[in-house]
């Protein structure tokens, strides 16, 4: 940019009688500010990165949070780059109203034309060229009247009369309420319609920023061979949570703090059944979709379902059952057990004798195959579902060891409970 | 599984203890089977990381009985669950902690914070756990409360040995694995872990003690600064339609100018007006008063630029308090009497022009208006225990009413 305001070439500066020592000094300036933007970057793992590319690839509008002067405009400039858009920015906060609901132009007559509401430039530059992202800075700031104007942007994308075409992405930015002292606080609706995404500053990537190598995030690429089972898992998490956990289809926040913030309503369970789709295509990390789910309904709501996705991860009592000699159990002790856990359910629910066999079989290879406490549990209560004409497989010899251990912990207990009360 | 053999980690004996930890502490099960051990001899006893990983040391479960270890395992998932390496760099950014003491510390003041009331009810108290008796503090009191209050010294000469890793204090240790080692919990998965625990919690609250009932009130919906809250609160009811800054097509915009045939809306600043109502018939002590008034002053100015905008009125025992608060801040005092928050309601309603917004520091015990003001009203409501405090001679079942639905209420202190 400075380089079409300023003469560029030395030949430039000849021609020009007054200035060669000027324009000469105002090179060597130059060269020396293309030396400080020449940086280099690097591939590192970037997760804020990697979720706003991906909440802006689902079409979902963004909102980010975060101090002034942390890099978030330049992380839009990085995306738009990634994703080949043209980046239009708007600072709503120096806006008026009209200018995202349409300025209203009066015509020859009005009673028979009616009043057209007129879209500003941007927007029809925006929707001549099909495509872009559009940057809407500093939407705290905004008054509420123009906050409410960009209401129907974000949501329905009209300016004016005009409708900007589906190729257009909108991220927002704001500053947290401590650090923009004359900022109102964002509005329930329009909080509603975004994915919040805290954005902060990762200390050793400004420092080795500033010191001339960037991070470049590798970006989340959608898989399209997997689109269809993507949605259905996506389906399923978001029904299954939203049947068992009626209450938290909708729940305004009480207080104005977090009316702002992300908050559980049907839009927003919509656009995080989306998100888990993309997530799934793209086969993103659960931090990033973590992120992202808990942007968009909220903390507690987005935890649980989180939990729920967890869960939908572990094996299928029934296959585990069908096969138990193929079994591949999770590795880590919590999951496993619930794995065990579900197993035994599945055999008091439909007992069978080949089913009981089939469970001390894999509560056996769980004990091959990790620590012992998580199969106790599981052990006392399948044994205890024993009919008197099953007879006890041979397999569960190689459980004693863990007959053995709660017997251990029970005399523990005992003395524990003996001793305990003299404390 | 071979115990016995000396040097060799006894893993028989420490899974027998951790059978009996999740017996004692079902709602802990999840927590304590997600994390996964690793045997190192370089741990004194045993010590977690942030990763969840649990080191052990083969001596420590040698000569530990298996109701003891049973007491370490729960311990240990404590710092882990109540985030004690977080909080501890926190403080060590917040207060400048550096020293080469500072972590042991944090270590010893989140032990306080676990050990008060977790042993007991069916867990033995391992040998040589911390207390806060034995430092002559006070008991269930948090890690940075703790931290305050003692200094390393004779006391704590005995405690030198103390270790429970960086899942404790946040400081790395030699035998640690590293975020990239094997076997580790990722971010997410820790929260999903916290989670589970927390509404396995929330699930039996009987008979869970003291400190893990907050530890879920608070773990995943931190308790809101009151300063934050008041502050939305008046900027929302003062930024609404109809009060402050907004845009009106009453008069031409300056734009209209250069844009002719365009009808512009402009850009229209007014101050919202601002009765502050200060009820002191209960007991609010001069510095939450102070405090709570110096913040919605402060808002104001920030919303209204103008002082003039502000007014308080008070009750005569508060005069003293408000008074010199006020000339200090440059706002005017109007009215004075009411000992009655409906009369305050109405001295405040009457002034002309009407305010746009109604502030009330109250403790609550007082009749409230029966019908919504016609303006915004936002209480801040000073806290004063549980259960009815007052008793009138006249009414001795007199119960005071909760703040009306149509104002904000916000809980200071």
């Amino acid at each position: 940019m400075p380089a079409s305001v300023l003469p560029a070439s030395s030949s430039a500066s000849t021609a020009t009688p007054s200035g060669p020592a000027h324009s000469s000094r105002l090179d060597v300036a130059a060269d020396l500010l293309a030396l400080l933007h020449d940086t280099a970057t690097e591939p590192r793992i970037d997760t804020q990165l990697e979720a706003l590319t991906l909440a802006v690839a689902a079409d979902l509008p963004v909102l980010l949070w975060g101090e002034p002067g942390i890099g978030k405009t330049a992380a839009l400039e990085q995306l738009a780059v990634a994703l080949d858009l043209p980046l239009t920015t708007v600072i709503a906060s120096v806006h008026e109203p009209s200018d995202f609901s349409g300025l209203p132009v009066v015509g020859d007559d009005p009673a028979v034309q009616g009043v057209p509401m007129a879209p500003p430039d941007w927007a029809v530059r925006l929707a001549r060229a099909g495509r872009g992202l559009l940057f809407l800075d500093e939407l705290s700031t905004a008054p509420p009247a123009v906050q409410a104007a960009l209401l129907r942007l974000v949501l329905e994308r009209r300016v004016g009369a005009l409708r900007l075409p589906p190729g257009v992405r909108i991220v927002a930015a704001a500053n947290p309420r401590s650090s923009a002292a004359d900022g109102w606080e964002l509005s329930a609706p329009l909080a509603n319609r975004f994915v919040h995404l805290q954005w902060v500053h990762d200390h050793e990537v400004v420092v080795r920023g500033l010191g001339g190598t960037w991070p470049r995030a590798s970006l989340p690429r959608l898989d399209p061979d997997r689109l269809s089972e993507a949605v259905t898992f996506a389906r399923r998490a978001v029904c299954g949570l939203l049947a068992a956990r009626p209450a938290l289809v909708h729940r305004l926040p009480g207080n104005d703090v977090r009316r702002g913030g992300p908050w559980p309503s049907p839009r927003s369970w919509e656009m995080t059944l989306r998100l888990i789709a993309f997530a799934t295509a793209a086969n993103t990390s659960r931090e990033v979709l973590s992120m992202l789910v808990r942007g968009t309904v909220g903390d507690g709501p987005g935890l649980e379902l989180l939990a729920g996705l967890d869960r939908m991860d572990l094996p299928d009592p029934e296959a585990l059952l069908a096969d138990p000699a193929a079994a591949d159990l999770p590795e880590r002790g919590d999951l496993r057990q619930a794995v065990l856990d579900g197993v035994v359910e599945a055999v008091r629910k439909r007992p069978e004798k080949s089913r009981w066999d089939a469970a001390w079989a894999l509560l056996v290879r769980a004990l091959e195959t990790g620590a012992p406490d998580l199969v106790a549990v599981p052990a006392t209560t399948l044994a205890a579902l024993r009919r008197a004409e099953w007879d006890v497989p041979a397999s569960i010899e190689k459980l004693a060891g863990v007959v053995a251990l709660g017997r251990q912990a029970d005399k523990a207990a005992a003395r524990v409970a003996a001793g305990g009360s003299s404390r | 599984m071979t115990p016995g053999a000396a040097g060799t980690l006894d893993l028989e004996k420490l899974f027998t203890a951790r059978l009996l930890a999740a017996r004692a502490r079902p709602y802990l099960a999840t927590a304590l089977f997600a994390l996964h051990t690793v045997e190192s001899r370089l741990v004194p006893t045993m010590a977690v990381d942030r990763n969840w990983r649990c080191y052990v040391s083969p001596a420590f479960v040698d000569r530990t009985p298996v109701e003891e270890l049973a007491g370490v395992w729960v311990h240990e998932v404590s710092h882990l669950l109540r985030d004690h390496h977080g909080r501890s760099d926190r403080v060590a950014v917040e207060r400048g902690l550096t020293g080469p003491g500072d972590r042991l510390r944090m270590n010893i003041a989140a032990d306080c914070e676990i050990n008060d009331d977790v042993f007991g009810d069916g867990l033995a108290r391992p040998e040589g756990a911390v207390e806060p008796g034995i430092l002559g503090l006070p008991e269930g009191e948090l890690m940075e409360d703790y931290l305050r209050q003692f200094r390393l010294g004779p006391y704590t000469q005995s405690l030198v040995w103390l270790d429970c890793g960086s899942g404790a204090d946040g400081l790395e240790r030699e035998w640690d694995l590293g975020p990239d080692g094997a076997n580790g919990l990722s971010p997410q998965e820790r929260d999903a872990v916290r989670f589970r625990v927390a509404e396995g919690i929330t699930a039996r609250p009987g008979n869970v003690p003291h400190g893990w009932r907050r530890w879920v009130e608070e773990a995943f919906h931190p308790p809101q600064p009151w300063r934050e809250l008041l502050g939305a609160a008046v900027r929302s009811a003062a930024s609404g339609p109809g009060a402050g800054e907004d845009y009106i097509y009453g008069r031409p915009s300056r734009r209209s100018a250069g844009l002719p045939g365009v009808v512009l809306p402009s850009l229209r600043r007014r101050p919202p007006r601002v009765s502050v109502v200060i009820d002191t018939s209960g007991s609010v002590s001069d510095a939450e008063l102070g405090s709570a008034l110096l913040e919605v002053a402060a808002i104001v100015r920030v919303l209204g630029g103008r002082r003039d905008l502000v007014s308080v009125l008070s009750c005569d025992v508060a005069a003293r308090v408000v008074h010199p608060l006020c000339r200090a801040e440059g706002i005017p005092l109007v009215g004075g009497g009411g000992t009655d928050l409906r009369t305050g309601f109405a001295t405040a309603l009457r002034a002309r022009p009407r305010p746009d917004v109604i502030v009330m520091l109250t403790d609550g015990q007082t009749p409230w208006p029966s019908a919504r003001p016609p303006c915004r009203t936002v209480v801040g409501l000073f806290p004063r225990g549980r259960g009815p405090r007052t008793w009138d001679e006249d009414d001795p079942d007199y119960v005071p009413d909760a703040p009306p639905e149509w104002a904000r209420v916000v809980v200071i202190g």
